[in-house]
């Protein structure tokens, strides 16, 4: 089971583990289970550039390790220490666990579908990771919409940043490293702002519960 | 000259000041510092981004570092759009933000992120409309989201964060979308292109455009609209817009909606014209209709009903970035120069008007429209530019928006877009009445007691007046530089080069198509 068969499984599971971010009770589990994510994510990449032959996937590889597996769960896990545990970043979501789950369900079948009626040279044998891909964008937008923790929604923002990572790999394996190197620094950035906020926000309003924060109407 | 060298400068001036401005202390070191800093970089855009402007508006297609960064007739235009805006607001910032300190609002740490942030946000904005690389673009305008978040809530408060929050989890959730689009055009590209790493060169891809697969393209599209439309605040993916807007300091919501709007909006027509070339006009121009006619419907209704006046500017750029899209969706030479013209129109009113408002928020300390009332007998040339500025926006003669919404009526009108043109005109009613409102409830009537008299220090009013001579400039005569380089970049837009060679002006060609109708017309009758 290697070469692209292996990068669907990696895939799936791609899939299994954004579920598990989603549905995670607390911040911290969150942060530990989106680095199992990035783990994962890592694997698709490394297993795409011995299929491609590209060289540059491996290296984007280890840029993802040190960056999604070390770095981003690392400044999660320092934020969610200073913003302490009085404020609200466990707070559970809106959904229970079985919505959210039937919802992602239908969100990968829809991207499935989509995706099966494209005809891509580039990604023709790993189409099924094209469509886990796809889907992680809507999962992400999923987890930002569901959950009431601003700091969980942070999460949200990650499962996407991840689709587009993998899309990247799979649509684009050459392009050249410092594409890859300022989409990655960008999540990067992105991150750390958003964590900054929370912290602000905790600091300052003292809530991080996104129904206390609707005052602004749009 | 060495224009690739002068655009690296342009670029290399505002970030090497926002590290500078990062590097100092925040106590130790006097709000002037920060100040020079800051003007130096300032005069630095103007001078490189201007020269650039006329270099490109002079036939000159500037390249740098290889093929990464492109300044083309398309592109010179809006950097010429944050050449103009960003020192005006710049300038006007210095004013604000020492009016906020003496109030208590800003301490010197915040002072030292405004001046910071403001400038790797025009570095940002320089970036995206300079990038030739597709991916590199995507960054940029995903930049220009990270550095303005704090200048949104640089004030701190519930609400300031609260929209902060809002701003920043919408956008870049929104541009993700932008990036699948980007994504999918590469690897389309890369699948029929020789060379692989030219398919990340905007330049590159164009040629061979018509070659890719259609149904990827136009997925890309859609994707590129929904994604770079959230930026630009289009309907529905608006909602960050009203809100970061009001929050923001006055000088951030001018840079936001006269300039970061149009920036997003170069980016969706760079996708427009590689759709166009792929899959024809009608598709592109058929998703820029339903968004533009949706955004103006809808905002032009929210214009009349917010009572705060800086939600109410918001809202209007809302309905004005609908107006812009609404003209792409007309297209055809007059709908493409009407949009191009707007873009310049708009840019410049409502930075201008974002500038007033900080100039009624210094005076009344709120943003409540039922309590500001007499402006012109509180600060009468605030008041005196406050009603001219409703007038520019509302698109009275001889203001530029005028100028552009003739050309949209008058590409609707060619293109037998009745029902736009319809729909168009009723929401321009329901702005000019809450614009007229505006004026006849705030700048004119009695001013309530307590409100200190005297106008804002004149270097408040500086950059306001430069940005009205501007609007009057551009709505009494187009001047001839300016409208070459429009037609310029219509015919980028248009494709128009490679397979329609221009033999006139793209103007007289436009007037000539609806002048053929009319006669088309009177035949048939």
């Amino acid at each position: 089971m290697f070469g692209y068969p292996l990068v669907n499984v990696l895939g799936a599971c791609l899939i299994i583990t954004s579920m598990m971010v989603v549905l995670a009770r607390t911040g911290r589990a969150a942060a530990c289970l989106y680095s199992l994510q990035s783990l994962v994510l890592v694997g698709v990449l490394a297993s795409l550039g011995a299929v491609t032959g590209s060289t540059e996937l491996f290296t984007w590889s280890a840029t993802a390790f040190a960056t999604k597996v070390v770095l981003v769960p690392a400044i999660l896990l320092y934020t969610l220490k200073k913003i302490g545990s009085d404020a609200q970043a466990d707070l559970p979501p809106r959904m229970n666990p079985m919505k959210s789950v039937a919802l992602v369900a239908v969100e990968v079948f829809v991207c499935f579908v989509v995706v099966s009626g494209i005809d891509l040279p580039t990604a023709d044998a790993a189409l099924p990771t094209l469509a886990v891909s796809l889907a992680h964008f809507f999962i992400g937008l999923t987890c930002i919409v569901i959950q009431r923790s601003i700091f969980k929604q942070i999460f949200g923002y990650c499962l996407m940043e991840n689709g587009s990572h993998v899309t990247l790999a799979l649509l684009a394996p050459q392009a050249p490293e410092l594409v890859e190197i300022g989409v990655a620094t960008d999540a990067i950035f992105a991150v750390i702002i958003l964590a900054v906020l929370v912290c602000r926000m905790a600091r300052y309003t003292h809530t991080l519960d996104a129904d206390d924060l609707c005052e602004l109407k749009g | 000259m060495d224009y690739s060298l002068l655009l690296l400068v342009l670029l290399g001036c505002p970030v090497a000041a926002a590290l500078l401005i990062a590097v100092l202390p925040a106590k130790a070191v006097p709000r002037s510092a920060y100040e020079a800093i800051h003007v130096v970089s300032l005069l630095g855009v103007a001078t490189c981004g201007l020269a650039l402007v006329v270099a490109a508006f002079t036939g000159s297609d500037i390249f740098a570092l290889g093929e990464w960064f492109h300044l083309d007739g398309l592109s010179a235009l809006f950097l010429a759009l944050i050449a103009v805006i960003g020192p005006c607001t710049g300038i006007y910032s210095l004013p604000y933000v020492a009016h906020d300190v003496a109030e208590g609002k800003l301490g010197p740490s915040q002072v030292k992120q405004y001046y910071a942030f403001f400038n790797l946000f025009i570095f940002s904005m320089i970036l995206a409309v300079t990038s030739n690389n597709i991916i590199m673009m995507w960054v940029s305008v995903e930049a220009t989201t990270l550095s303005t978040v704090f200048l949104v809530g640089v004030y701190r408060t519930k609400l300031a964060l609260e929209a902060a929050w809002k701003y920043v989890i919408v956008c870049t959730a929104g541009v993700a979308f932008g990036l699948f689009g980007t994504l999918l055009v590469y690897a389309n590209a890369a699948d029929v292109m020789a060379d692989a790493h030219q398919a990340v060169f905007w330049t590159s891809i164009l040629p061979n455009a018509p070659l890719m697969d259609h149904s990827l393209m136009m997925i890309a599209f859609v994707f590129a609209a929904i994604g770079f439309g959230t930026k630009a605040g289009l309907f529905p993916m608006h909602t960050w817009l009203p809100d970061a807007h009001s929050e923001a300091p006055s000088p951030v919501s001018g840079l936001l909606s006269g300039v970061l709007l149009k920036c997003a909006i170069l980016i969706i027509l760079r996708f427009y014209i590689l759709a166009a070339a792929n899959v024809g006009d009608d598709f592109p121009q058929l998703i820029m209709m339903i968004l533009g006619v949706l955004s103006v419907c809808y905002a032009a209704f929210e214009v009349y009903k917010q009572n705060d006046l800086k939600r109410k500017l918001a809202y209007s750029s809302c309905e004005n970035v609908g107006l812009i899209a609404v003209c792409f969706g007309i297209g055809g030479p007059l709908g493409i120069i009407a949009g191009l013209v707007h873009c310049v129109a708009h840019g410049l009113t409502k930075a201008f008007m974002f500038c007033l408002s900080g100039n009624v928020m210094m005076k009344y300390h709120t943003r409540d429209l039922s309590k500001i009332k007499g402006i012109v007998s509180v600060a009468p040339v605030t008041g005196v530019l406050f009603i001219l500025g409703c007038l520019a926006l509302a698109g009275f003669p001889p203001f530029a928006m005028f100028v552009s919404e003739m050309f949209m009526i008058l590409a609707g009108v060619a293109a037998r877009c009745w029902w736009a043109v319809a729909l168009v005109l009723v929401a321009l009613v329901v702005v000019i009445m809450a614009l007229v409102h505006m004026i006849t409830g705030s700048a004119l009537g009695r001013a309530p007691e307590g409100v200190k008299r005297g106008d804002v220090s004149p270097l408040a009013l500086v950059p306001e007046v430069v940005l009205l001579a501007l609007v009057v400039l551009l709505g009494v005569a187009l001047p001839g530089p300016l409208a070459g380089s429009i037609e310029e970049a219509s015919a980028i837009v248009l494709n128009y080069e490679s397979e329609n060679p221009v033999n006139g002006s793209l103007f007289d060609e436009a007037m000539a198509a609806l002048a053929v109708q009319e006669e088309v017309e009177e035949v048939v009758e």
